[in-house]
Parts: C-alpha cells; sequence; structure tokens
C-alpha cells in the first residue's frame, strides 16, 4: 500500500519516469548554509495548500506537481518565504531558495 | 468531548514529560524520522509495518493491537499522547485507530513533530524502553468506520467530505504533489462528495484552527452538521485528520472515516465517478 506520506526532502527520482512528472524542486539555504530544519509547502494558483515535504539535511525538497502556475512556502524557525515557479510536464523546475 | 480532552499544546506536553500514566508516541510512515529523534521518552509507532495488516489491505486485528501496544509498554489507564509529521496525518490515523479499538484517554499534540521543530523543542535520539504490559483492547466500533457500500449508499443521502486537494479531488492529480502522480486508479471523486481540503483545518504550523472557524468551514461547504457525514481522502489518512476535527473538536455524532479511500473506490466497478470541481448528482 503507497502511503500519502511525504519522505524527508522528497520522493528520490529514481524509477521515475520523469517524462511523465511536473517536478519542482530545489535547496533551501540560511546564511548560505542548507537550512536541514525546515518544510517546504506547495500551493496551487488560488494559494490553496496542496502538499508539503520536511527538508532533508542538504536543505533539499521535491514536488511531483502538474503543469501550471504554483507557489513554494518555505517554513524555516523565524522566517517565511514564499517563491512563485512554473511546472511543465517532462521538465524539472530547480529552485534555489535562500532564507535570511 | 471537548478541545481540552483530545489535544494537547506543547506546555502541557513539557509539563507531563515524566509523568509515568502519560505516554507519548510518534506515528511516522517510516521509522526514519523517529530514529533520528524524537520527543524524550515518545515510543514509535510505523504507518506501514505497525499499523497496517500486511496480508490484507486492512487495520491489524484486536489481537494483533493487544501485542503491539502491549510490547510498547502502553496500559489501558495511559493517557496516550500522538505526534508526527505531516501535520499529524499519522497521528491523527492512529487515535481514529486506538478509538476504533476503544482506548479511553487519546489526544493529539498540538501541531505535531512540525511544530516542535520549528519551535527548537528538545528532541532527543535515545530509545525508549518501556516495561512491557498486558493491553486488552475493545472489539472494533464500527460506528466510526465506513466501508465501501456505506460509501456508495451515502451518495446523496449522507454528507461525504472529501479532503484531498482541490486537483485531486477534480481529477486533475492522482496523488498528493509530494509523490509521483499514478495510474492505477481512475480520477475524480464521488459523487455529491464536498470538497474541504484537511488543510483548510489546519494553520500554517500544524496546529488546529479554533472551534468556530472549523465550523464555519464546514457549514459555509453546504455541509449539514445534522446529518450524518463520512469523511475519505486516498487511503484514510488525511481523512484521519478531518474525522478528528469533525467528531472530536467539533463533537458532531456520526462522523466515520472511510480507510479504503479513494486507492478503494477509483478501482471499483460499477460505481459512480464525477470529474470537475463541482459535486456532482447522485
Amino acid at each position: 500500500m503507497s502511503s500519502c506520506g511525504a519522505v524527508v526532502g522528497g520522493v528520490s527520482l529514481d524509477n521515475v519516469d520523469v517524462t511523465t512528472q511536473a517536478v519542482i524542486q530545489g535547496v533551501v539555504t540560511k546564511g548560505g548554509q542548507p537550512a536541514n530544519i525546515g518544510y517546504n509547502r506547495l500551493h496551487d494558483r488560488n494559494d490553496e495548500f496542496v502538499a508539503e515535504v520536511p527538508l532533508n539535511s542538504k536543505g533539499e525538497f521535491r514536488f511531483f506537481a502538474g503543469p501550471g502556475d504554483w507557489i513554494v512556502v518555505t517554513l524555516v524557525p523565524g522566517g517565511v518565504v514564499r517563491t512563485q515557479v512554473s511546472a511543465e510536464l517532462g521538465k524539472i523546475a530547480d529552485l534555489d531558495i535562500s532564507v535570511d | 468531548m471537548s478541545r481540552n480532552e483530545v489535544l494537547v499544546d506543547s506546555e502541557w506536553a513539557l509539563a507531563h514529560l515524566d509523568d509515568p500514566k502519560v505516554v507519548f508516541v510518534e506515528v511516522d510512515e517510516d521509522a526514519d524520522a523517529y530514529s533520528v529523534n524524537h520527543i524524550r521518552g515518545a515510543v514509535g509507532l510505523n504507518w506501514r509495518v505497525d499499523l497496517q495488516d500486511g496480508l490484507r489491505r486492512d487495520v491489524i486485528s484486536k489481537a494483533g493491537l493487544e501485542k503491539l501496544l502491549s510490547e510498547k509498554g502502553i496500559s489501558n489507564d495511559d493517557t496516550i499522547v500522538l505526534y508526527g509529521g505531516n501535520n499529524n496525518w499519522f497521528a491523527a490515523y492512529a487515535y481514529w485507530y486506538l478509538k476504533l479499538y476503544g482506548h479511553q484517554d487519546v489526544r493529539l499534540l498540538d501541531g505535531g513533530r512540525k511544530k516542535w521543530e520549528l519551535d527548537g523543542l528538545e528532541l532527543v535520539s535515545d530509545a525508549t524502553v518501556r516495561p512491557a504490559t498486558t493491553y486488552v483492547a475493545k472489539e472494533q466500533d464500527r460506528s466510526l468506520r465506513a466501508f465501501r457500500d456505506d460509501v456508495v449508499n451515502a451518495i446523496g443521502v449522507q454528507n461525504l467530505v472529501d479532503v484531498r486537494s482541490p486537483d485531486e479531488y477534480a481529477g486533475r492529480l492522482l496523488a498528493p504533489a509530494h509523490l509521483p502522480q499514478e495510474t492505477s486508479q481512475v480520477p475524480g471523486h464521488i459523487p455529491t462528495a464536498a470538497s474541504i481540503p484537511w488543510s483548510k483545518a489546519a494553520n500554517e504550523d500544524g496546529t488546529f484552527k479554533s472551534d468556530e472557524e472549523l465550523k464555519a468551514l464546514y457549514e459555509g461547504a453546504g455541509v449539514d452538521l445534522n446529518k450524518d457525514t463520512i469523511a475519505y481522502c486516498r487511503i484514510g489518512e488525511r481523512s484521519s485528520h478531518s474525522w478528528f476535527v469533525l467528531r472530536e473538536l467539533l463533537g458532531i455524532k456520526n462522523v466515520r472515516n472511510y480507510d479504503g479511500s479513494w486507492t478503494e473506490y477509483g478501482s471499483l466497478i460499477g460505481v459512480p465517478v464525477a470529474l470537475g470541481d463541482e459535486p456532482g448528482t447522485a
């Protein structure tokens, strides 16, 4: 049974056919270092919450969105940052998010 | 039930970390989060290993739960405080589970692991060992659980509440967006179901919204709280979060969780399915 749970950093791309996915991924840094305590939330075009993943020890995250416009909301201790991004099927949107 | 009887905040938790009759239990999808660190004294439950039958798609048996809780050192008269990742989805699932088997005093830590981490509160990596007990569970309380025939019969008659994201409801996504999109089920929702995502019941830090906000959320979406209600999602843990809101926080009677959820319904032969943002008709 596949769970709905989010794994730390997001699901690996190993064994995933990315041509069928619209991937949004990236790294969150705080003070120039990977933010290893924090969460990224994905909001849709109406700013409605869709998904959330904890950042891994390298500050990394990954979502499997649909094509279109999305907002990544980054929560770290003491800070919140919003980043707009467009996703396309078969492509990987890479983000560098700095929280200072 | 009132909010104070089923929900605790971090201040309460910190004051009861050494209370011998309070057992903190972290529930996650995998064991990694708990094994890295956890609230001091907490025991861990693995959703996939401990709370699934393993052969059939079902909850574990009464005997299985008795064995599990006995090994974890939990007694019938303990206060169990559940918390976990994913905004307490799996903790809420375990809450529903423990109520299904009749545990008297179960509570959720408001905000779960996320708020605890973001607040910078102490987490330890030492394994917790509690002396084994002899836990005795009750028979399943079927008034808390809906099966597929209950759901089909509820179309257009009872409240059906789809708590997945709007894009999953409409059929634009087949799974939450932190997972690869699957094709094992058809997309869409159960006709007449209202779309009320679980996330609307929670604040950004994972805590539950106020009772007034929660009541307005469901009534504003056209849910007649005087009627019987079935909540569902994809596999039944996000809907446990909404079941907790409706039954335990708002005190609405006759609210059931459909743990088969869309993974089951979306694979059934011959049942009606609705696509798009509107509930559809019976």
